[in-house]
């Protein structure tokens, strides 16, 4: 039934905009906060993708008045805005913007948040709908949580929705996960958590799967006949940032195997979807999660680094223990590789190489598919000396696109087979450098669209995964490497064993 | 870059293929071909707008100028850009003398990336039938812009009687902010109610002489169902010509979307206060980019076309066009127009479709 008679399916120019709603931030304050959240809320602003009637209520201990408040937003939206400044946007959607101020154990606080909540409800039209972002450490959710309990503004009705939105890591091994996510699945119901993996940009989710799925080429090798191996990679050039404490804790395994590798490994591995839709997609991707398999030697095929003082980027960086906030005989690991199998008919036997790092030589995130050699090659030994295993890239970032590798005959009068790359690249628009893939989210969080959040069974299978490997690990210390190195020598060794070596992306 | 005077199409033909094994490297793939008909006067706003859309779809930009047609010898000059001027992409900026201007397809038929859709975009005063100009015959989708014309009413009747599937204005691409304030205004309505809303009739206040602010008016009646028209507004409204929209609906409610002249607008609805949303007039670039993100037909735009202008029978069109062969020189005279040889310049499209 169509109940809004300007909506044509057929009209593809109008683009979807959410019901009336507040945005609630619970740390407001916080760097995420100010650099990611409030730009992307003015950027949908600017962009017309705001409801008419919006509200933004920002909740931190800090005392701000309202004033302060806003000057503060402004100059954080400001900086970090994608799209062009324009005041009177800014001005339209500060007046939508209320601070709250108090602590999260304040049970007066709450309830001055939950009357303000009431409030915006007559007067700006938010019509009772509110999405909760929480911005803050994990180890505050169940204070807010159970706030939040209290004085019921987590309860959708059949009037009003409410949805939270968690940012990854979902706790740090399984138990603790589990833990969470009974406590959000308590407070809210299932279909209004959103995880958000602020590294997975909607747009990466959509163009892995309509390459796959859209075309007819890649799905007939895309399975163990043809594939000899896959390589993932997230490489960062930076450090750890400010942010030590939070990563003493955590290491790139908790950081970013659990979560993103595993998310692109699961949209690489999963069959087809039955249609194009949240709840198909997490099924597909749960089946995979659940079918990886660790391999037996851990020693060789679980590397873990931690990078030392070196060269990057033509500058002097500190090792990982000399930066500021770190123990010195930390064992947090900075560097993470491992070997996993997907048990399943399409792709037993093929190993699925991951790694993440931080101060490796360049910033990259890219899925690699390593096929077969040629049974039999017609040439002479000499001709294909240079002929590599054919390869499929998917590049996530920088520079989004798709690189194909294969082998040409050198020009000439002699014959001779080497590698060259066919280049695909998505228009700019694209590319990650926009923080587009911030908006997107947040919009989906608004529309409701669930496509690109895991649900708990993802976080809690992923969690299953990493557990063993942390295991392991644990007692141990990392192997170093020199900032600006593709990882440990151990990593190399690990591919090595095996007859492969990494693609250097 | 590279300037080639007094040229032949298969120069520039080689010079481009000499360019792109050189500068290899700042190629990316090609989505499509956008062949933009400009005036001299108009080129440089052209180019800005193509280059801006260039950069969100990957495109061959072939800009073709036609200058004095009544020129004694045909001549071409071509300029030769890649990853240049015109953006990241592969771009030829070609001006046509003399009675090549009536002959553009042979110089820009074998410079279309091969396989892609061909969008072509009239940033001049289009022909009053598109099939009079070869470059729209070979085009996927062919884009005009009404609001140039002097009288937008006449240009808007015109290109509704012309109408081919494919065919769509920048006129209309103007309206899109409206159309999805409106929208959303009406979703929250129906939000609120729980049940649908229905439109029984409204008021649209600006230029009644704006295209774009007939099209919103087209397309309000089409989807409505009942009329809804232009009325002279009390301020000059910016380049989508409209100032306010008044909408009256079902069980006596009212909504009211007021633009504030500061990029943005007040939407008034019953039982909710008063809200601004931003409602941004767009430059050129937006506009373009915005019709190359779909390249199938457009009905919204057909029926909001055949609402504002009452010619009927849109969809009825065929979307193939054939060539006919126009001679301005021939059309100023007493004579009437002699038949030319009529080429089947669509070969290829006929046979896909």
């Amino acid at each position: 039934m169509i109940t809004n008679p300007l909506r044509d399916p057929r009209d593809r120019r109008l683009p979807r905009v959410p019901e009336p709603c507040a945005l609630v931030v619970f740390g407001i304050t916080g760097d995420l906060a100010r650099k990611k959240l409030l730009p992307a809320v003015y950027d949908l602003a600017n962009r017309g993708l705001l409801p008419t009637n919006f509200a933004l209520l920002g909740f931190a201990r800090r005392d701000w008045g309202d004033s302060e408040f806003a000057e503060i937003s402004r100059e954080a939206a400001r900086e970090h805005a994608r799209t062009p400044w324009r005041e009177e946007v800014w001005e339209q959607l500060a007046a939508d913007i209320t601070f709250v101020q108090g602590s999260f154990d304040d049970d007066n606080a709450f309830d001055q948040l939950a009357a303000t909540l009431g409030q915006l409800e007559g007067s700006h039209g938010i019509g009772g709908n509110a999405a909760f972002y929480l911005s803050i450490p994990p180890a505050m959710f169940p204070t807010v949580l159970k706030q939040m309990q209290r004085t019921g503004m987590a309860e959708s009705t059949p009037e009003r929705w409410r949805r939270v939105v968690v940012e990854k890591p979902f706790g740090e091994d399984l138990p603790s996960s589990r833990e969470l996510n009974e406590l959000v699945d308590s407070v809210f119901s299932a279909d209004d958590v959103f995880r958000i993996d602020h590294y997975l940009g909607k747009e990466t989710v959509q163009n892995l799967l309509a390459l796959r799925f859209a075309n007819t080429l890649f799905e007939p090798i895309w399975n163990g006949h043809h594939v000899d191996s896959v390589q993932i990679t997230m490489a960062e050039d930076v450090g750890i940032g400010g942010r030590a404490g939070f990563y003493e804790k955590t290491g790139a395994a908790r950081d970013v195997l659990q979560n993103h590798l595993l998310q692109l490994l699961a949209l690489t591995a999963m069959e087809e979807p039955v249609e194009f839709s949240a709840e198909e997609i997490r099924t597909e991707k749960l089946k995979v999660l659940r079918a990886i398999s660790l391999p037996e030697d851990l020693r060789t095929f679980a590397v873990r680094g931690q990078y030392e003082q070196g060269w990057l980027a033509g500058q002097r960086v500190k090792g990982y223990r000399q930066e500021e906030g770190v123990a010195e005989d930390s064992t947090t690991e900075t560097f993470a590789a491992v070997r996993l199998g997907v048990e399943t008919r399409r792709w037993a036997g093929v190993p699925f190489y991951l790694r993440t790092g931080k101060r490796l030589p360049r910033r990259v995130t890219e899925i690699a598919l390593v096929f077969k050699r040629a049974p039999h090659l017609p040439f002479a030994d000499t001709d294909t000396e240079e002929l590599g295993n054919n390869q499929l890239v998917v590049r996530v970032q920088p520079d989004e696109g798709v690189t194909l590798k294969f082998g040409s005959k050198v020009p000439g009068s002699v014959m001779e087979v080497r590698d060259v790359s066919m280049d695909f690249l998505y228009g700019e628009q694209f590319t990650e450098s926009s923080p587009e893939a911030y908006e997107r989210l947040l919009l989906d969080v608004l529309l409701g669209d669930a496509t690109l959040f895991p649900r708990n069974a993802e976080v809690e299978a992923s969690w299953a995964v990493i557990d063993p490997l942390e295991e392991f690990w644990s007692g141990t210390s990392p192997h170093p490497y020199r900032a600006g190195e593709w990882g440990p020598r151990a990593a190399e060794e690990m591919l090595f064993s095996e007859d492969r070596r990494w693609r250097r992306p | 870059m590279t300037t080639l005077w007094d040229t032949t199409g298969s120069a520039v033909v080689k010079e481009l293929a000499a360019q792109r094994r050189t500068g290899g490297a700042v190629l990316s793939g090609v989505a499509l071909t956008l062949v933009v008909v400009a005036d001299e006067s108009r080129v440089a706003d052209a180019e800005e707008a193509a280059t801006h859309a260039a950069e969100a779809h990957p495109c061959r930009v072939l800009v073709v100028v036609r200058r004095q047609i009544d020129a004694p010898t045909p001549r071409l000059d071509a300029e030769v850009l890649i990853g240049g001027r015109l953006g990241p992409g592969e771009a030829v900026v070609m001006r046509m003398y003399g009675r090549l201007g009536l002959h553009a397809e042979s110089v820009v038929l074998p410079l279309l990336a091969a396989d892609a859709p061909v969008v072509a975009w009239w940033h001049a005063a289009p022909p009053d039938r598109l099939a009079t100009d070869a470059l729209a015959v070979f085009a996927d989708r062919r884009i005009t812009d009404s609001s140039i014309a002097e009288d937008s009413l006449a240009a808007l009747r015109t290109r509704a009687e012309d109408y081919a599937p494919g065919d769509t204005d920048l006129a209309w691409t103007r309206c899109t902010t409206w159309r999805s304030t409106l929208a959303s205004s009406l979703d929250s309505v129906s939000g609120r109610r729980g049940e649908p809303v229905r439109v029984h009739g409204g008021r649209i206040e600006g230029d009644p002489k704006n295209a774009s602010a007939q099209l919103l008016a087209g397309w309000l009646s089409s989807r409505g169902g009942c009329s809804i028209t232009v009325a002279e507004g009390a301020r000059t409204p910016g380049p989508s010509g409209v100032q306010s929209v008044v909408l009256q609906l079902d069980q006596d409610e009212e909504v009211r979307v007021e633009a504030d002249r500061r990029g943005g607008a007040v939407i008034s609805q019953p039982f909710r206060p008063d809200a601004s949303v931003a409602l941004p007039e767009r430059p050129l670039g937006d506009l373009l980019s915005e019709e190359l993100r779909r390249l199938d037909d457009d009905e919204p735009y057909s029926d909001a076309l055949e609402a504002a202008t009452r010619v009927t029978g849109l969809a009825d069109h065929s979307p193939v066009r054939e060539h006919v062969w126009f001679d301005p020189a021939e059309a100023d005279g007493d004579d009437p127009p002699v038949p030319g040889p009529r080429r089947r310049a669509a070969a290829v499209k006929a046979a896909s479709s």
